[in-house]
């Protein structure tokens, strides 16, 4: 196609253009974007020496970025968070609600509150840590049991460990079948 | 409701013509000036493809599209598409991103409406089969791999034969694994062929026709771009084939099966 590689000048729209204009290029000849781009051109033209505007970047604060970064100074936070959950709320995001609870109702000055948002911080996570600790203390028993069996598992393969190893090389076939929990043939019948 | 009545004329035409065409093999003249027309006619309609409700500015949100770069490596020319910096994270305006994105998606319908040739980029390892598998539903291309240069500039003598090079070029991301703009980007402003690039705060806009602010590293944003270009795109080659009167896409086939061009 006859057409000018320079990139630099104009842009692919007033390069083409200025062919079918010239008679450089024949109107059946012309791109299938051509017309698309007439009806909707972009924003901002496309061109290799357009001017970067001299917008200042702005920062990103909020009101309880205060209380939060204040925080976050005296409490290093320790709890893992899964970026995945959205239901649960972070220890900080509790604290800002309680803080900002506490400050709607207006009655004490900001150190007052923040001490007693901690308080009650801490008290709530006490609380739900207890509920928690009893919702699975009323769980069935499974969790012991594998936990015991888990436990014992090991304690058996290092025994049989033992008795293999001290008793030479041992066939590993026996030890395959004496064997932890999981029978390895067995997964891989099918 | 006028874009209704606009879409149903030429398919009662079609109805119309279909049998006559079964008797006499004189009304096929008329086909190919037909859609000339018809394309031309599309062009008036701001959105033919009705690409507008493809998606929201909640679903960028949750794909993460409005992370950014750190401030460090801003590139200047991005700035007018910034919201601003959380700590020194850069964020994107994402009613500027929903904006750009919905011509871009315009843009892309209507050159796979024209039976336009569509090629997808992406240089991020951990996207590339993504990339490529979507492409390959839309019944397009892609080159997630190292560009060898000259493949557009170069192509009738690499190719060994007159080469039809791409339409449109989608880039997910504008980058090359190093530091420095993908030399397609400047190949396909050389070959004047139009553009649709994801920038991040580190890209480089001026080059890129239709150019998208957003996170082009998150693979939850690729997958977003990537679908909804797939799906703009189908929306165009649907709507030729039911303009032409031709037996619908089969989308379950990957493959692109393309007849040559009269």
């Amino acid at each position: 196609m006859a057409q000018s590689r320079l990139e630099k000048i104009g842009t692919i729209f007033t390069r083409v253009q200025g062919l079918l204009r010239g008679g450089a290029m024949r109107s059946e000849d012309k791109p299938i974007w051509y017309d698309v781009y007439a009806a909707f051109p972009p924003k901002a033209e496309p061109r290799f020496d357009r001017p970067a505007p001299e917008i200042p970047v702005r920062n990103i604060f909020y009101a309880e970025d205060v209380v939060r970064a204040k925080l976050h100074k005296q409490n290093r936070p320790q709890e893992t968070i899964n970026l995945l959950d959205h239901r649960r709320t972070t220890q900080s995001q509790h604290f800002v609600k309680i803080y900002q609870d506490l400050k709607s109702q207006g009655a004490l000055d900001e150190q007052r509150i923040y001490d007693t948002a901690l308080d009650l911080l801490a008290e709530q996570r006490q609380q739900s840590r207890l509920d928690t600790a009893a919702a699975e203390e009323n769980l069935p028993e499974l969790d012991a049991e594998v936990k015991t069996q888990l436990v014992s598992d090991f304690k058996e393969a290092a025994s049989n460990q033992q008795i293999t190893s001290s008793t030479s090389p041992a066939p590993s076939k026996a030890r395959k079948d004496t064997g932890v929990g999981i029978n390895i043939d067995s997964l891989f019948k099918d | 409701m006028l874009r209704k009545s606009l879409g149903n004329l030429p398919r009662v035409g079609q109805l119309c013509g279909l049998p006559r065409r079964l008797q006499s093999t004189q009304p096929e003249q008329k086909e190919p000036e037909d859609i000339a027309v018809i394309e031309q006619r599309i062009l008036k309609h701001p959105d033919y493809f009705q690409v507008h409700n493809l998606f929201t500015v909640r679903d960028l949100f949750n794909a993460r599209v409005h992370y950014g770069h750190k401030e460090g490596s801003l590139d200047d020319r991005m700035r007018p598409y910034l919201f601003g910096s959380r700590l020194g994270h850069l964020i994107f305006d994402l009613d500027k991103t929903a904006s750009h994105l919905r011509d871009a998606l315009n843009f892309a319908a209507h050159i796979a409406f024209r039976d336009g040739i569509i090629l997808f980029f992406n240089r991020n390892a951990l996207n590339a089969h993504l990339v490529e598998q979507k492409a390959q539903e839309a019944g397009e291309f892609s080159h997630t791999r190292f560009w060898r240069g000259g493949i557009f500039t170069n192509a009738n003598v690499q190719f060994d034969a007159v080469t039809r090079l791409p339409d449109l070029c989608i880039f997910l991301n504008t980058q090359n694994n190093v530091m420095a703009q993908h030399t397609a980007v400047r190949d396909a402003a050389k070959m004047a062929i139009p553009t649709i690039g994801i920038v991040d705060t580190n890209c480089n806009p001026n080059l890129i026709t239709y150019p998208v602010p957003g996170n082009d590293d998150s693979p939850a944003a690729v997958e977003l771009y990537c679908d909804l270009f797939k799906e703009a795109i189908l929306r165009g080659k649907r709507e030729r084939r039911q303009l032409l009167g031709l037996p619908p896409l089969d989308e379950t086939l990957p493959r692109r099966s393309r007849k040559p061009k009269k």
